[in-house]
């Protein structure tokens, strides 16, 4: 991880060792790492070789025509943003800045050169380079454990919910087997019994209701017994008679298993997108599509016709935690982390969601 | 002859349940319990049960999968799916899969009926 203090590598190029060497006495004091190349291809050998932060280089060179060194560098998509400082000794007219600009030249300075003036100007891009390393690295970082809070999160659901099967939900099995029995007898007993009897009875079937609705929000029943497609069926039914939205659910009959990481982030995404359908667009009706794309491509698509997502406000976070993720971003992460991509389109008369996911030969197992 | 009944669950409390429910019906008899889809495979080739009543949700093999694995040994077996996940969802799976009855475990009460439904031999063709 590049700290405030690594250094970077300067690329000084000139084809006349002389003026090589007064760059690098004037840059020696910055404390960065010179590097320097006295032809266009060394040049670019140290660059395919380095992480150059800024390169150095004279105008107008006997061998090496600077301008067109730099039109190479920036040709190659790895150096396209690459910082490089022109030394000009002719003084160089607007027409001629321009051109130098044009090729992607971030600054010039002018000859006779002023130390302070140089090193004032190579520190900046050094500066900026160092930043910007730390910023990626953070970043990837960042995403690095985002996903991993969305596996632990997951996993931890899953755990729970199939706790409550195993444990509590078994017990209010028990028991409604028992009192089933009982109330065969309720014309035997008196009637506050009888009453019990009977009040148990619906008493546990609330509870049994209950433990249900937390268990299926925690984890989709069937997924991991059956898979995707009965999953997504269950919990569209589920939602459509919870929310009162008419839920139109098309499954492509060859979406067979898939891997547990991509089979529960195409399931959360499907939930998240609902959630929202009825938290936020108004929208009465929801279209559910889940297709292959050439036997290569899951695609998950998500359609309401409601009033649509304003760009400042998509998902504001609800205070009851109710909601499968943290979402759009949560959703951007998980198709991240699987190499896919996410394409939201909302306007006033409905949003769209389109999730695309790879699928490795090894993913599907046809049925 | 009493109707045999293999049942398969992997709590001990809830098979308990089933065997005070099944005393219901004196003429049925328990021959058997397992408590994972292999052994549900392995128990229903050595007895032969006339009904199965398989959980759902076990460890291991699911249900599911032991029935379909059941009834490759013999498609005519009889079994009931047992489940506290119990959906128009799964029920569609089950048949795909061929099993007619899906029962809510906490809807036992139909499920003695359901059970003698099944055992209730078609009627020749006049």
């Amino acid at each position: 991880m590049m700290n405030e203090h690594e250094k970077v590598s300067i690329l000084l190029v000139d084809d006349q060792p002389g003026k090589l060497l007064s760059y690098e006495v004037i840059l020696k004091e910055l404390g960065e790492n010179l590097l320097m190349a006295r032809s266009a291809r060394e040049a670019l050998d140290h660059l395919l070789k380095t992480d150059v932060a800024v390169v150095l280089m004279d105008v107008s060179m006997p061998e090496i025509d600077g301008f067109e060194l730099a039109d190479m560098i920036r040709q190659h998509p790895r150096f396209q943003r690459t910082a490089i400082i022109f030394i000009s000794a002719v003084h160089l007219t607007d027409i001629d800045q321009l051109k130098a600009y044009q090729r992607g030249a971030v600054d010039y300075i002018s000859v006779p050169i002023v130390p302070e003036l140089l090193r004032a100007k190579v520190s900046i891009f050094a500066d900026l380079h160092r930043k910007t390393r730390q910023m990626e690295q953070l970043n990837a970082e960042l995403r690095k454990l985002s996903a991993r809070l969305i596996a632990t999160q997951d996993e931890e659901r899953r755990r729970i919910a199939r706790d409550l099967h195993d444990s509590v939900g078994q017990v209010i099995v028990a028991l409604s087997m028992n009192n089933g029995i009982a109330l065969t007898e309720v014309s035997n007993v008196n009637s506050v019994a009888a009453d019990a009897l009977r009040e148990n009875e619906q008493l546990i079937q609330q509870l049994s209701t209950d433990i249900r609705t937390i268990s299926h929000l925690l984890h989709p029943p069937l997924l991991d017994e059956i898979g995707l497609l009965p999953a997504i069926k269950m919990f569209a039914d589920g939602f459509a008679e919870r929310s009162k939205v008419n839920v139109s659910v098309e499954l492509s009959p060859d979406i067979g298993r898939l891997s547990p990481h991509m089979e529960i982030s195409a399931f959360r995404i499907v939930q998240e997108c609902l959630t929202n359908v009825y938290r936020h667009s108004e929208s009465k009706t929801a279209f559910i599509n889940l297709s292959v794309d050439e036997g290569k491509v899951l695609v998950v698509e998500v359609r309401d016709e409601g009033r649509g997502m304003s760009p400042g406000s998509i998902v504001p976070k609800t205070r009851d935690n109710t909601g499968s993720g943290v979402g759009v971003s949560g959703m951007r992460e998980r198709v991240r982390e699987l190499g896919g991509t996410l394409a939201i389109e909302s306007n006033g008369s409905g949003t769209s969601v389109i999730a695309r996911f790879p699928i490795s030969a090894a993913a599907v197992i046809r049925v | 002859m009493p109707i045999r009944l293999l049942i398969v669950d992997d709590s001990e409390l809830v098979r308990k349940g089933l065997r005070n429910i099944l005393r219901a019906k004196p003429d049925w008899e328990v021959c058997g319990e397992a408590s994972d889809g292999l052994d549900a495979i392995a128990m229903f080739k050595s007895l032969s049960p006339d009904v199965t009543i398989m959980d759902f949700q076990m460890p291991g093999v699911n249900g599911l999968d032991a029935a379909a694995k059941i009834l490759q040994i013999d498609p005519m077996a009889k079994i009931v799916l047992f489940t506290q996940h119990a959906s128009p969802a799964l029920e569609k799976h089950a048949l795909d899969v061929g099993i007619r009855i899906v029962v809510s475990k906490t809807d036992t009460s139909k499920m003695v009926g359901q059970i003698a439904a099944l055992l209730v031999p078609k009627s020749p063709e006049p």
